[in-house]
């Protein structure tokens, strides 16, 4: 355990070390500003506050902000270690595979968790502003289940960034793949769920899409099939970043 | 110390390591020694548990590489090709992450780490960013982290690559240091490092060993014959003449050097004929300034060796 910790806490170190935490942080968070800022505007003009919690965490910005956001915090987990030749000297010592990819995982979680700070902050205030009275206002619940989806939702993100990362040398390969891939299926499952003729392939796309389970988690919906699903995926991820930074050794 | 028995290890395209069976006792000082790609760097990352391997089985200090990994890491110091470091950290955090890395006790922690940096010379440079550091420097660091967790055995691969003629001597200096407490196995280019710090020289070539013994054992197996080195004011048709004229001894090089001396290497049966040669410079009226037994240079037998010669066991 205490090398798990050892392990994070280097992670957490070179991760802010890195100039590109900053770039991605200042984007990310003029992002979330302007977000509000806009939504402060639209309540102003009398929208409804239903859709306030909606749009604080699942806005289609944000939604595909993530998949350009998350492989640049991904991009050089294990590439960076490849290519300094760094992962040998640590698998020479007492760390094994899975705490080495678990460290790496949380690590880039919980700067993911950072980037959403302010958003959180947000919310706060608004809630705090908007009296109790008003009806339809996303009260705290709704809140609580928009934050837990978007940990759950940068919970599979991360780890399918962190698989890319383990399979080459080349942040800049790892990046575009886990961007190539996220946006892919960000993008082709929204549409899916949103507009295919079929009922069938639309039920799919609803089932699957990121997207989808945003707005509903930013309802106040924990639905538990899709915490089951995000979990899962991304233990699979997970497990298969394991299994490629161990096969790659030979 | 280390028992490495019938080790094979392939790549998809090729074979990397063939059969190879070596020991190091503890104390030893052990030069591995290759030409690139021969499957020095491959034998020393099975060693460390780092690379799996086909066939065969490594012992060190009596624990199964395969079956007790952690056992055997917390016995090897490892310094790998091209000296591995963080760029962003600093000297002293990346010592104390790889003290906690490699389970030194929090306690004795900063304690270790100040005797290694002692050691390596590192001391002023802690708070220096490793990224700015000089590559000299950098190799230190790579020691001390070898070192922070006390090892038996230390591991190097190459570990005076691309340093500086003085950084050279300052890291081979370090490591000779090291050798009265640690057995090491060093691998490198550079001859002479080995023949100035290992007792005993292991040669591997295409996967295999192909000789292992001291320097003196090798040179005496390979080279049957001594040269013997003279320098006499004489007339260089009749020096070839006579000392080809005495048995067991043939001329291997002739010169006349500017000054009107004549230069002559000679091929003899052994390095007492020295004596048959003054006596011949005596007895002709020959002056000479020159006699030595010319030392055969580690150089010749590893060319020898790992060009066109066969096992030497």
């Amino acid at each position: 355990m205490s090398v798990f910790f050892s392990l994070l806490k280097k992670e957490l170190y070179s991760c802010f070390c890195s100039p590109i935490a900053y770039v991605v942080m200042f984007f990310f968070w003029a992002l979330t500003g302007g977000n509000f800022i806009w939504l402060l505007g639209q309540l102003a003009q009398g929208e409804s506050l239903t859709i306030a919690s909606q749009l604080m965490f699942s806005g289609p910005l944000l939604t595909f902000a993530l998949p350009v956001v998350i492989p640049l915090i991904t991009m050089r987990l294990f590439a960076e270690e490849r290519k300094l030749g760094t992962l040998e000297a640590l698998l020479t010592t007492a760390v094994r595979v899975p705490e080495l990819v678990l460290a790496k995982f949380a690590g880039a979680l919980v700067f993911y968790v950072v980037l959403w700070l302010p958003v959180f902050v947000y919310a706060y205030i608004q809630h705090a502003l908007c009296p109790e009275s008003v009806s339809g206002f996303p009260d705290g619940g709704a809140l609580r289940a928009g934050a837990v989806g978007v940990v759950l939702v940068g919970g599979l993100y991360i780890s399918v960034g962190l698989f890319m990362s383990s399979l080459t040398s080349s942040q800049i390969i790892a990046a575009i793949g886990g961007f190539a891939l996220l946006f892919g299926s960000t993008l082709s499952l929204a549409l899916l769920a949103y507009s295919a003729q079929s009922h069938g392939l639309r039920a799919a796309g609803q089932y699957y899409s990121s997207f989808a389970h945003m707005m509903d988690f930013s309802r106040g919906v924990l639905d538990s099939r899709s915490i089951v699903m995000y979990l899962t995926y991304a233990a699979w991820f997970l497990f298969a970043s394991v299994r490629v930074v161990e096969g790659k050794r030979s | 110390m280390i028992k490495v028995s019938g080790v094979t290890k392939k790549y998809p395209a090729r074979l990397a390591v063939d059969n190879i069976s070596f020991e190091v006792d503890r104390g030893e000082i052990v030069g591995f020694l290759g030409p690139n790609g021969a499957g020095k760097t491959t034998t020393m990352r099975m060693l460390t548990g780092y690379l799996p391997m086909n066939s065969g089985s490594i012992e060190v200090a009596g624990f199964d590489v395969v079956r007790q990994p952690q056992e055997v890491r917390r016995r090897i110091g490892y310094l790998p090709e091209n000296c591995p470091l963080y760029p962003e950290m600093r000297v002293d955090e990346y010592l104390r992450f790889r003290a906690e890395l490699k389970g030194v006790q929090a306690s004795a922690r900063k304690a270790k780490i100040n005797e290694v940096k002692e050691q390596c010379g590192l001391t002023e440079v802690g708070k220096r960013i490793i990224g700015q550091l000089s590559k000299g420097y950098r190799q230190r660091v790579g020691l001390a982290d070898s070192l922070v967790h006390d090892p038996d055995l230390l591991v190097l691969d190459e570990p005076t690559v691309g340093l500086d003629p003085n950084q050279i001597r300052q890291v081979r200096a370090l490591i000779k240091q090291l050798a009265e407490r640690h057995t090491i196995l060093l691998s490198t280019h550079i001859l002479q490092e080995v023949e100035a710090i290992c007792e005993r020289i292991l040669i591997i070539k295409d996967g295999r060993i192909v000789a292992s013994d001291t320097e003196e054992n090798l040179h005496r197996k390979l080279h049957a014959c001594s040269i013997i080195a003279l320098e006499v004011q004489a007339d260089k048709a009749a020096v070839l003449e006579h000392i080809d004229g005495v048995g067991g001894m043939d001329v291997r090089n002739i010169n006349e050097l500017a000054d009107g001396w004549v230069w002559v290497e000679v091929e003899a049966d052994s390095p007492d004929m020295r004596v048959e040669l003054f006596n011949l410079a005596v007895a002709e009226g020959w002056s000479l300034r020159e006699l030595t037994e010319r030392q055969h240079s580690l150089e010749d037998t590893f060319v020898q060796i790992t060009q066109n010669q066969d096992v030497v066991q």
